[in-house]
């Protein structure tokens, strides 16, 4: 915290940030979901769906996912990591 | 390249005290250490509500008392928990990071001697004052004192022309060098009185704008009641010079700061009563105002508006500016409780990848409800008993959208670019600001056409477009020379992967730009290193 950024490390932690942005991909583990379908509330594009079945979520399409984390926020179960 | 900026703009710790000296020429230092020596006396226990970068709290621990010290911003914390450790007083000194506004349930009642506070209250709106006033009250053991040391908007008109004439050039340029800012309090005195303080201003600075109060509970009866309205009034539609101009301003530079702001707290739409609906938005002027304008006329209800620094959902709620703590904050301040009769708040969709849920519906009791994505469809999703149709919670991004975005984002963008070619290369201006300005718009209108998935992927049908055009242009109607054509290819190359790359941040349907920065850097980096080397090939 205390430590000066430079313009180099500044430029470093820029491309880090990129870098993560851009491969940051959801992982969900079904077995800790209890249905409470929070992430299917506040996905703005559509990446999760209720399974009327199994009373749990399916993820879809990974290239979908903008990476906003409110799936992962919301989630009570913390089934859902963004990684 | 916004975040970039932002991060400009971002106080950091070690700014904000330069930046507050600046501010109050140097009388703020004196002030504490008059609060420190005349009031703190060994053995007190002492509540210092912000305390910052901790200049106080060590002033204070060091004439003996045993202080805690709270504040919002986790960094300020660090600063001041580094700075208390440094002087060798941890045993006498606690740090907690906290929203000033919940200070009356996390600590006991009557459990601090001393409350002392600065800067901080003129930051709060005054629903938030009357608040944590009326939480001071309760807190104060016998005999306990409250000591507010703040900036104070002078009552009369001469008084208030002068504070301006200081300021106004005292607060640019602190701005510059260090992005700090203060606000002023208006009628505190009143308020003071009003929430049970008998209060007197014993210092005052600067004309009176810089006073410290010096304020002890009238009775000990907790003053709820006499509390002036919890209601900031009725919000209504409508459309003026003014909003005009807010909306033009919106339109090309809406991402350059100072935010128009509404002021926090629970607002009126229509005639609503205790069964009313509670809507939860940010304190972003032109967000209120679209809100409004979906409902007045549509539905009766309450809109809390929370603070979130002027900025509009989806980028403060991801940027850190809008939290479940400034919900919390909301609801607490303005008495929610007393005023309706059910528990429901209904949020912003678009708010959920910062507003932690769990945590308001922990901390409040009141339940959370995600509205849909556009205020526009706030009415039908009430009438359908809160729930949401496939259309209400995905984003989309028709072409009116797409054009108003395209507009705000050019504004800064534009600046940054057109300024400096006007300046040093104005033979080139008007080809160039063409140029700049048709790629993002012809981009806007045919963004859901092009091939790719993200910005940067849809650069290339555009950089392969506007070469084209490039090549229509010299062939048919003005033909360029050979060193021109190539420095126009360079260059339309260069603008397309910006303008795809870049305006991919402009909705939440596509990851936020930052995502595409190492790329756009290294095609950028090609870019010069062949318009560079091959004339020398060539020559």
């Amino acid at each position: 915290m205390s430590e000066n950024p430079t313009f180099w490390s500044s430029i470093a932690e820029h491309w880090e940030i990129a870098r993560t942005l851009r491969h940051l991909q959801i992982h969900f583990d079904a077995e800790k979901c209890t249905g409470v379908w929070q992430c299917y509330e506040v996905c703005p594009v559509g990446c999760w769906t209720p399974n009327l079945e199994t009373r749990k979520v399916t993820f879809h399409d990974p290239d979908w996912c903008i990476a906003c984390g409110a799936c992962v926020l919301q989630c009570p179960e913390k089934a859902i990591e963004l990684k | 390249m916004a975040t970039v900026f932002m991060k400009w703009l971002e106080t950091s710790p070690e700014t904000y005290d330069r930046g507050i000296q600046l501010l109050t020429l140097g009388r703020l230092t004196p002030l504490k250490e008059k609060i420190a020596r005349e009031y703190v006396q060994p053995g007190m226990r002492v509540l210092e509500i912000g305390c910052g970068t901790g200049t106080l709290t060590q002033m204070m621990a060091e004439r003996g008392a045993a202080v805690t010290g709270i504040d919002a911003s986790p960094l300020m914390l660090a600063e001041a928990q580094a700075k208390i450790a440094a002087a060798g007083l941890d045993k006498r000194v606690t740090l907690k990071q906290m929203d000033a506004s919940l200070i009356g349930e996390k600590f006991e009642p009557k459990s601090f001697d001393l409350i002392v506070s600065t800067l901080v209250f003129s930051e709060l709106p005054v629903s938030a004052q009357t608040y944590v006033l009326a939480a001071c009250v309760d807190l104060l053991a016998a005999n306990g004192r409250l000591l507010i040391a703040d900036e104070v908007l002078p009552q009369n008109k001469l008084g208030r022309w002068l504070y301006w004439l200081i300021r106004l050039p005292l607060v640019l340029i602190t701005w510059l060098l260090t992005r700090t800012s203060t606000a002023a309090l208006v009628d505190f005195d009143n308020l003071l009185s009003e929430v049970g303080f008998n209060t007197n201003r014993t210092v005052s600075y600067l004309v009176g704008t810089l006073v410290l109060y010096e304020a002890a509970p009238a009775n000990l009866q907790s003053p709820i009641s006499n509390l002036p309205a919890a209601v900031n009034g009725r919000l209504h539609h409508q459309t003026t010079i003014l909003t005009l101009l807010k909306d033009a301003w919106a339109l090309f530079f809406r991402v350059i700061p100072p935010y128009p702001k509404q002021q926090p707290g629970l607002y009126a739409i229509g005639q609503p009563d205790e069964t009313a609906p509670v809507l939860v938005t940010g304190n972003y002027d032109l967000t209120v105002r679209r809100v409004v304008k979906a409902l007045d006329g549509a539905i009766d209800c309450w809109l809390l508006v929370a603070d979130s620094a002027g900025i509009n959902v989806w980028c403060a709620a991801g940027g850190g500016y809008f939290t479940a703590e400034k919900v919390i904050t909301a609801v607490k301040s303005s008495h929610l409780e007393e005023i309706v009769s059910h528990h429901a708040l209904i949020l912003p969709q678009l708010a959920a990848n910062g507003v932690d849920g769990w945590k308001i519906r922990q901390e409040t009791g009141w339940g959370v409800h995600w509205g849909p994505v556009k205020a526009a469809d706030i009415p039908a999703y009430l009438a359908a008993r809160r729930k949401k149709t496939e259309a209400m919670r995905w984003v989309r991004f028709p072409l009116k959208d797409r054009l108003e975005m395209v507009s705000a984002t050019l504004g800064l963008y534009g600046l940054m670019i057109l300024l400096p070619t006007f300046i040093f290369w104005r033979h080139l201006f008007w080809p160039v600001t063409a140029v700049f300005l048709s790629l993002a718009y012809f981009y806007a209108i045919v963004l859901p056409w092009l091939p790719g998935k993200d910005g940067l992927w849809k650069s290339i049908p555009l950089t392969v477009l506007a070469l084209a055009g490039l090549g229509v242009w010299t062939a048919v109607i003005h033909p360029l020379p050979p060193r021109q054509l190539f420095n126009w290819a360079i260059a339309l190359t260069a603008f397309s992967v910006f303008t795809g790359g870049e305006l991919q941040g402009m909705s939440p349907l596509m990851r936020g730009e930052q995502a595409n920065w190492g790329w756009e850097a290294t095609i950028w980096a090609v870019l010069a290193a062949i318009y560079w080397v091959t004339p020398l090939l060539t020559k």
